[in-house]
């Protein structure tokens, strides 16, 4: 927490220095973004948000993958994979997740079309491990166009619902917290906050999609081949 | 005839500007990103399903000169379902005008067969074209925001209307026919 207190008044000391720059000595610095990002600065200043945003460290983790039968630790990609991260559940009723989804399975469909797929990462995390099993999950990839056998898709199932719900409270800033369902068919459903992040394969955060489901997809997956191709 | 296409022009207007705030309110419009939906989104053909008003061969969405309705469903989605009956009485009021196509993004010929989502369609009473978006480009072009969505765009190609969720035939018609008249 202090470290990512550290790294966001880094970045707004960097916009400062920039800015004074251009003012004052014909921007030598030019306009670059903050401290190892491919990207420049978003449209949209996201610095205040609780979640992960530009210039920030991509928050680490372990969770395992069910279906390939192994552990996912996310710090294991720097230096080889850029990442793109999701959090969903399969049971979401209102097409938010398969929107999710759809983003990040877009973004797999260009790497393999552009040939960069072994450079990127896709990662959905799922905060409902009682009822997304590593079947579920594998039925859930066919209905949503995953691309299992690529290599680079993980679902990443936490080994309880309540040690998902405080990965993504502790490191990404999103409360998720079980309701009563409005649907008769369901048990209970989570109130979802649609966050995408995209990280370099140096572990920084590129992009926070904070409204992920409306994302433009193919700004998305522009803004994913610029940071893999980088 | 000319006070007609007055009238129906202003009409456009009308539900134009509407729609202009349902996408604002729905999100890419707000941030920036989509104020692109004036330029005519660039075809993607994709192959159609042997199917109840279907048969096998190939689309491409959008149609060149005449506008296009799409519905994005799935077979593993209740409320796409649930669009099916007014999506049938929609596509018999509007006509052969319109390129009328339901589209599936899951991996149709991969771990979802051709017949199965023949099988869910001919459950369902479907009966126009049904096609398969495979590597999700043409969603990916049409920004699709959750299941079903339905996009209306106009004859040169251009998004008239997009949104999610399950709508009624009067509204499809009325979006169709919007686009038709801009």
């Amino acid at each position: 927490m202090d470290r990512r207190t550290y790294l966001r008044s880094v970045v707004g000391a960097t916009g400062v220095a920039a800015s004074a720059a251009t003012a004052g000595c014909l921007g030598a610095l030019g306009s670059s973004g903050a401290e190892g990002t491919v990207l420049g600065p978003p449209e949209q200043d996201l610095s205040e948000a609780s979640h992960p945003s530009y210039g920030d460290e991509m928050p680490n983790f372990t969770v395992p993958d069910p279906i390939a039968g192994e552990d996912v630790t996310v710090a294991d990609y720097e230096g080889e994979r850029a990442v793109l991260w999701t959090s969903f559940y399969t049971n979401c009723p209102d097409g938010v997740c398969p929107a999710l989804i759809l983003r990040l399975r877009r973004a797999q469909a260009a790497a393999a079309e552009g040939g960069y797929g072994d450079d990127l990462a896709l990662l959905a995390l799922t905060f409902d491990p009682e009822r997304d099993t590593a079947d579920v999950l594998r039925e859930y990839a066919g209905q949503q166009g995953v691309d299992l056998d690529a290599g680079n898709w993980h679902f990443l199932r936490p080994e309880s619902y309540e040690a998902g719900q405080s990965l993504l409270e502790e490191k990404f800033g999103l409360v998720i917290e079980k309701t009563d369902s409005q649907y008769e068919n369901l048990e209970y459903q989570f109130p979802h906050y649609g966050l995408i992040l995209l990280a370099n394969k140096q572990g920084i955060v590129e992009r926070a999609y904070p409204r992920g489901p409306q994302t433009d997809i193919e700004s998305l997956v522009e803004d994913v081949e610029r940071v893999v191709t980088a | 005839m000319k006070r007609r296409n007055l009238l129906a022009g202003l009409a456009s207007v009308g539900a134009l500007g509407g729609a202009g705030a349902v996408a604002t309110g729905n999100a890419p419009a707000a941030l920036g990103i989509g104020g692109e939906s004036s330029d005519p989104v660039d075809p993607v053909t994709l192959d159609t399903i042997d199917a109840p008003g279907s048969r096998d061969g190939e689309v491409t969405i959008p149609a060149d000169g005449r506008p296009t309705f799409v519905d994005f469903f799935g077979t593993w989605c209740p409320p796409c379902a649930e669009q099916m009956p007014a999506l049938g009485e929609a596509h018999d009021r509007v006509g052969d005008e319109v390129l009328f196509a339901s589209v599936t993004t899951e991996d149709v010929g991969g771990s979802v067969s051709e017949s199965d989502v023949a099988d869910w369609w001919r459950e369902h009473d479907g009966n126009w074209l049904v096609a398969a978006d495979v590597t999700a480009e043409l969603a990916a072009k049409l920004d699709v925001g959750g299941y079903p969505t339905a996009v209306a765009l106009d004859a040169d190609g251009r998004i008239a209307w997009s949104d999610s969720g399950v709508h009624t035939a009067d509204e499809l018609v009325a979006r169709i026919e919007a686009a038709q008249n801009r």
